[in-house]
């Protein structure tokens, strides 16, 4: 009986479970809850997969309990989720609580259950993308264009009440390129794009993020095309203007190189220099003196041996009865006519020197004696010592002949101040020293103007010379040298006129008594031998002085007639003693500079007309 | 003389006095204004700023803190089934969702919030010191403990100032849920260590998100008038 049981039994089974192979059923296999998800942490939805049905309809149902409860719920909603979904809503939902769930599949065959899955609310937060995505392009005026972006917020979300808060991220690419250009954005709901590629199509997609959740999933992309404008894509105008300056400047390069001094010359013209007429400073520069100064126009400079021949050729004294202005003659004076000699007729006047007196100390002599032999170590010397300007020699003897005296005043001495180079074409000194005596014996107080500019050329040329060893050869020149007037106040009396001569007196030889350290020249009537103080001018009483300018022969020589009102002398002497202190200085500029300080010293005042004292003038150049 | 200077040396030493305490008084703080005072305000707002980014520092330090600590010891342990009910601060009434918090009303709000900073005073300190005490002491955690301690602190005089200025008349409330799993940090079994740092760390990261999420509800409703 039992064996029956049993075996019956058994036989069911085997049938039962042949039964349930044939037909294919079981119970379902277990689900599982795979994603829990709040889009706004007020409501969330749970999702499972089930597992194998089993072949028969499988009826899955979730249940939960919370955190400190012990109540067993349902899902309340199967539907809002999907399929396989448990949807909570708000008055279901709790933050900060976690949830135990569990899924239970239920078919014919029997059900499953799930594993529990602790949930909560607070870390399963995932917000919806956003929503309406605008992207515009916008062009403000004188700036580049920008891309403007704006969005709203998903649905559902509270911001308001601060229950909720999001954090934006937008992306945009152009259409082919791989790389995303990433931005957060904040809590914004607007962004602006500054650098764009102008001419392509964009895509914008933007997304969002809960304070402390997952983010949300991108919103659809939105297309936009960035207009393509002139001034962002003007690339081939720039090309084409930098070719266009390169061919310019190649142009440019190349006149240049053709002509490049003529056009610099055209630009920038030249500054002209000052021009001493026959100068030239190749010639200064190679040192050659007697080229360049035969280029100027002077003769054997250095002073060779007979430079008293020059000296003589230079001034002439005549004797004549006519009332000429006689030049000065060291030697041939007394014996011979008069001729008065041309330097040169060159019209430069920069061969005047204002060194010529001290030329004329240098020669200065006294024919009775021996001129030559006196002057000669002395000449000799300075050509050995170039570097000394000063050639005024206090020793230097008076010359005998007829030499005027000059006494110079001021600054501005030249050697030949031409009182109209356009009235008078000086050619030579010998012609300006005439001029000047012209003006010298102007009408008695009446001021003549010297002119300043034939002052100053002369001082300059004379400067200029100066510079080399030339020096002497100028002050060979300048022996009939007289300054101009300092004050140029005092106007000279132009040349034009010759005025008629004081009168006429009888004609002296007249010789140089001596020229002290001023450079002054005291002239004494020929008959009177005196060997001269070479020390000091000596008492003048003695002399009488030929210091007035009588007049200018035809022949440009100085006609000097002696002055009766000797008490001039002593203003002679105190300009001729005050002289030597400016001699020291070696150089020129100084020396002019001294000149303001000594012209009332300078200008005497004999009988009404200015003398010019030439060791004024003579300063400047030592 | 002296004797006649004197009483001219004590006028202008009384001068002085008068003069200098008066001046003393202008130079007093400014006092705390009764709150509702549109000046009061921009000051309120800024301490609302101030301390809803300090909120929100603290639950990011916290939830990585927790990852990194279930990452390294209890991951797949389950030791989430024995975290329930295991905060010291569930006693608290605290609001669950936006309708409840939405009801509480403000002063309300504001002494739940600073109650739960203070009742995270101890745990977070011996936290430190435990964490410090171990062995092994984790670098990453202890840093992010000591970091968490330091900010609540701040934290809670930030929320001490708002109380006094939107409700000065509050009184010192000292009543705050107590902490008392000390002993369990402390046990031998590596086990219960674990699920007592667990259940710890857990609460933490709850209660900081529960802050920072009432502190910006309060920011809204106070300084935007539910207008954010």
């Amino acid at each position: 009986m039992k064996e029956n049981v049993a075996s019956a039994t058994v036989f069911t089974l085997l049938l039962f479970l042949n039964t349930c192979l044939l037909n294919g059923q079981l119970p379902p296999g277990k689900p599982e809850i795979f994603k829990c998800r709040s889009p706004n942490k007020e409501t969330f939805t749970c999702w499972w997969k089930p597992g194998t049905d089993g072949g028969l309809p499988t009826n899955y149902s979730l249940t939960y309990h919370r955190e400190g409860e012990t109540l067993m719920h349902e899902c309340p909603d199967y539907i809002t989720g999907g399929p396989n979904s448990c949807h909570f809503g708000k008055q279901y939902t709790s933050m900060w609580r976690t949830y135990i769930m569990m899924v239970n599949a239920t078919n014919q065959m029997g059900s499953s259950f799930s594993d529990e899955l602790y949930v909560d609310v607070t870390y399963i937060v995932q917000p919806d993308p956003p929503l309406e995505l605008a992207v515009e392009v916008k062009q403000p005026e004188d700036r580049k264009p920008y891309l403007w972006i704006k969005w709203s917020p998903p649905t559902l979300i509270d911001l308001k009440t601060g229950w909720f808060t999001l954090l934006y991220e937008i992306r945009l690419k152009p259409e082919k390129a791989a790389e995303w250009e990433i931005h957060f954005a904040g809590q914004q709901t607007e962004f602006k794009i500054l650098s764009l590629h102008p001419g392509q199509k964009y895509l914008v997609q933007v997304r969002c993020k809960p304070d402390h959740g997952y983010w949300s999933a991108w919103s659809p992309a939105t297309f936009i095309q960035i207009p393509s404008d002139f001034t962002m894509n003007d690339t081939t105008v720039w090309i084409s203007v930098a070719v266009l300056s390169a061919v310019i400047c190649l142009i440019i390069v190349w006149a240049v190189a053709l002509k490049g001094y003529s056009m610099v010359t055209c630009i920038f013209p030249p500054v002209p220099g000052p021009k001493i007429k026959g100068f030239d400073a190749h010639l200064l520069e190679k040192g050659k003196s007697e080229e360049l100064l035969s280029a100027l126009g002077c003769q054997d400079f250095p002073p060779t041996s007979d430079y008293e021949d020059l000296l003589v050729e230079y001034l002439e004294v005549d004797d004549s009865e006519d009332q000429h202005l006689m030049s000065v003659h060291s030697k041939e004076h007394p014996s011979q006519g008069m001729k008065p000699t041309y330097l040169d007729p060159d019209t430069d006047s920069g061969r005047g020197s204002c060194d010529s007196p001290s030329l004329l100390s240098e020669k200065c002599e006294e024919p009775q004696t021996n001129p030559s032999t006196f002057y000669d170590p002395e000449v000799i010397e300075k050509p050995e010592n170039p570097e000394t300007t000063h050639t005024w020699d206090p020793q230097c003897i008076s010359m005998e002949g007829k030499i005027p005296y000059f006494h110079a005043g001021g600054s501005k001495c030249s050697t030949w101040p031409l009182p109209q180079p356009s009235q008078h074409n000086p050619r030579s000194s010998y012609h300006n020293i005439t001029d000047v005596c012209e003006l010298a014996v102007g009408p008695a107080g009446a001021p003549a103007t010297l002119l300043d500019e034939a002052g100053k050329d002369a001082l300059k040329s004379s400067q200029t010379i100066k510079s080399g060893e030339e020096g002497k050869a100028t002050q060979q020149r300048e022996v009939e040298s007289f300054h101009s007037e300092t004050d140029q106040d005092t106007p000279w009396l132009l040349p034009q006129e010759k005025t008629p001569f004081g009168s006429a007196k009888p004609l002296d030889y007249v010789e140089i008594h001596k020229v002290n350290k001023d450079g002054a020249l005291s002239l004494l009537p020929k008959q009177r031998e005196n060997s001269g103080q070479p020390k000091k001018p000596g008492t003048p009483e003695n002399n009488k002085e030929y210091a007035k300018v009588s007049g200018v022969m035809d022949n440009n020589i100085l006609v000097l007639v002696s002055d009766p009102h000797a008490k001039n002398m002593a203003c002679f002497e105190e300009s001729a003693k005050e002289g030597p202190p400016s001699l020291e200085q070696n150089q020129a500029e100084k020396a002019l500079a001294n000149f303001p300080a000594t012209p009332s010293k300078c200008r005497l005042q004999l009988g009404g007309l200015d003398y010019l004292d030439p060791a004024c003038f003579t300063h400047s150049f030592h | 003389m002296n004797i006649k200077g004197s009483p001219w040396k004590a006028g202008s030493l009384l001068l002085l006095l008068v003069s200098n305490l008066l001046l003393c008084q202008s130079v007093a703080p400014l006092p705390i204004c009764p709150g509702g005072a549109a000046r009061c305000q921009v000051t309120l707002r800024d301490l609302f700023d101030r301390a809803v980014v300090l909120s929100h520092y603290i639950h990011n330090l916290s939830s990585e803190m927790f990852s990194e600590f279930d990452k390294r010891y209890t991951h797949g342990r389950g030791f989430i089934t024995k975290a329930i009910n295991s905060c010291h601060t569930s006693s608290l009434a605290t609001p669950e969702d936006k309708e409840q918090a939405q009801q509480i009303n403000q002063k309300d709000f504001l002494s739940l919030i600073v109650s739960i900073l203070r009742s995270w005073n101890e745990p977070l300190y011996h936290l430190v010191t435990e964490v410090r005490g171990m062995q092994e002491a984790p670098e990453a955690i202890l840093s992010k403990a000591v970091e968490i301690e330091e900010q609540t602190k701040r934290l809670l005089e930030g929320m001490e100032l708002i109380v006094s200025q939107v409700h000065p008349e509050t009184k010192e409330n000292e009543i705050y849920p107590v902490w008392s799993g000390l002993s369990s940090l402390q046990m031998a079994d590596e086990e219960s260590r674990l699920s007592a740092y667990y259940n710890l760390l857990h609460c933490l990261r709850r209660d900081s998100h529960k802050i920072d999420n009432y502190l910006k509800l309060l920011k809204c409703r106070i300084i935007h008038n539910n207008n954010c």
